[in-house]
């Protein structure tokens, strides 16, 4: 365990008040909570505000904290009290991305677990369902895909002594799955007590971010860039797909912005998403001799004003 | 018999093919009754169903229940201020597909 200044995690000096150690927290808290927060880091953020609060908010733990730094044993191999941060119950989270299980409800299903243990020959209990995350492509969702997942999971050993024991699973993605969805595998979570059945395990998948694809829901847009006589003119032009390559007609005098649909081409489904190629304007560099001459003949054969809405030009 | 010699397990799209009893959703988020009795008063969670015995909510209610709970012990907001919280991170997810959509984000 490195040495953390809890202190400083909280923006706080050395004597803060117990409500000013609650106010820090609680504004940190808000601000980079994962479910709320934007920012890259507020994962490692939050957990090591809540860390820093799980110590300074018990006076017990706060004074032992504050002997160790006292003392000047703050060094790279700062070991704490033994102890001191037992029963520190990191919340549910299951953003640490790759699939596992998440802090918080492992430790929940340990105490579960002990509190089953303790009551031996009890009636029989539905084991905890268990909850974890799993990242996909896009091309996944359109295909189906096999996913070998590994769970670590807390077993109840026969002296009450409690291990972990990897968990592993193959599991089948089905196509047309989106974005945020679940899938309930059951009888994949926590084992029963006396007899008692498994508990479920809930699946949360997510695709990893794509360099061409936006999704939203059932429906993947794309920006296309064309040459400026595509647009104009009208062109066939081949469009990726996260199933291969299309043919995609260009209708005459297509505008930057215009939406091309291609219908069903989105996440497979009843009904499937739609693909939007979004037109982009991509205008050629004038670095020669010949690309200056075609703009000013360009220009020259046009009585095209673009500022006209702008009004400036009117006298 | 999938390549690993684990069997290849099928779920169902929870958000799609499952409706969850008070029973059930109590156990996925390893909460009580009596919480999620007062998020349904809050409006936070919807089920259809006369009775806390018929009750079934929707697949997306797990999630939304999870979020709820995640919120309530992390930064101990009350169940109004949760169903407040909710509502707008739903309109900020909207607000920022929009955004992504357009290439923005």
């Amino acid at each position: 365990m490195a040495f953390k200044d809890y202190y400083e995690v909280l923006g706080l000096a050395a004597g803060a008040s117990q409500d000013d150690i609650k106010h820090a927290y609680r504004r940190l808290a808000r601000k980079y909570h994962p479910d709320v927060s934007t920012a890259s880091d507020a994962e490692a953020r939050f957990k090591e505000v809540g860390e820093a609060y799980a110590v300074l908010k018990d006076p017990e733990k706060r004074a032992a904290y504050d002997d160790v730094v006292a003392r000047g044993e703050s060094g790279p191999g700062f070991q704490p009290p033994p102890g001191w941060d037992a029963g520190f119950e990191f919340s549910g989270r299951d953003f640490d991305f790759g699939p596992g299980m998440d802090q918080g409800d492992l430790l929940d299903a340990l105490f579960r677990q002990q509190a089953r243990g303790g009551q031996r020959a009890g009636r029989p209990a539905q084991g905890q369902d268990h909850h974890a995350r799993v990242m996909i492509d896009l091309a996944d969702a359109y295909r189906g895909a096999q996913r070998s997942i590994s769970l670590r999971v807390p077993v109840l050993g026969p002296e009450g002594r409690v291990t972990m024991r990897e968990h592993k699973l193959d599991v089948s993605i089905p196509k047309g799955i989106r974005a945020g969805q679940h899938l309930r595998l059951a009888g994949q979570g926590a084992s029963g007590a006396g007899g008692g059945p498994a508990g479920d395990l809930y699946l949360e998948v997510n695709f990893n971010p794509d360099p061409l694809f936006r999704v939203d829901g059932r429906d993947v847009y794309l920006d296309l860039p064309l040459a400026p006589w595509e647009a104009a003119l009208g062109a066939s032009v081949t469009v990726p797909t996260p199933e291969g390559p299309v043919q995609l007609t260009i209708p005459p005098n297509s505008t930057a912005g215009r939406q091309l649909r291609l219908k069903g081409r989105g996440i497979p489904g009843s009904p499937p998403g739609n693909l939007y190629a979004i037109v982009k304007i991509a205008l050629p560099p004038a670095d020669s001799d010949a690309a200056r001459e075609a703009y000013r003949a360009m220009g020259k054969s046009f009585a095209f004003d673009p500022r006209k809405h702008l009004g400036a030009n009117v006298s | 018999m999938s390549k690993s010699g684990v069997t290849l397990l099928h779920g169902a799209v929870v958000e799609e093919e499952v409706e969850l009893t008070l029973v059930e959703l109590c156990q996925a988020c390893n909460t009580e009754e009596q919480r999620i009795q007062e998020w349904i008063a809050e409006g936070l969670l919807e089920p259809v169903g006369e009775s806390p015995r018929d009750w079934r909510f929707s697949g997306d209610s797990l999630r939304r229940a999870r979020l709820a709970l995640r919120l309530s012990r992390d930064l101990e907001i009350d169940p109004a201020g949760i169903a407040l919280a909710l509502d707008l991170l739903d309109e900020i997810a909207a607000l920022r597909a929009r955004l992504q959509r357009a290439g923005l984000e």
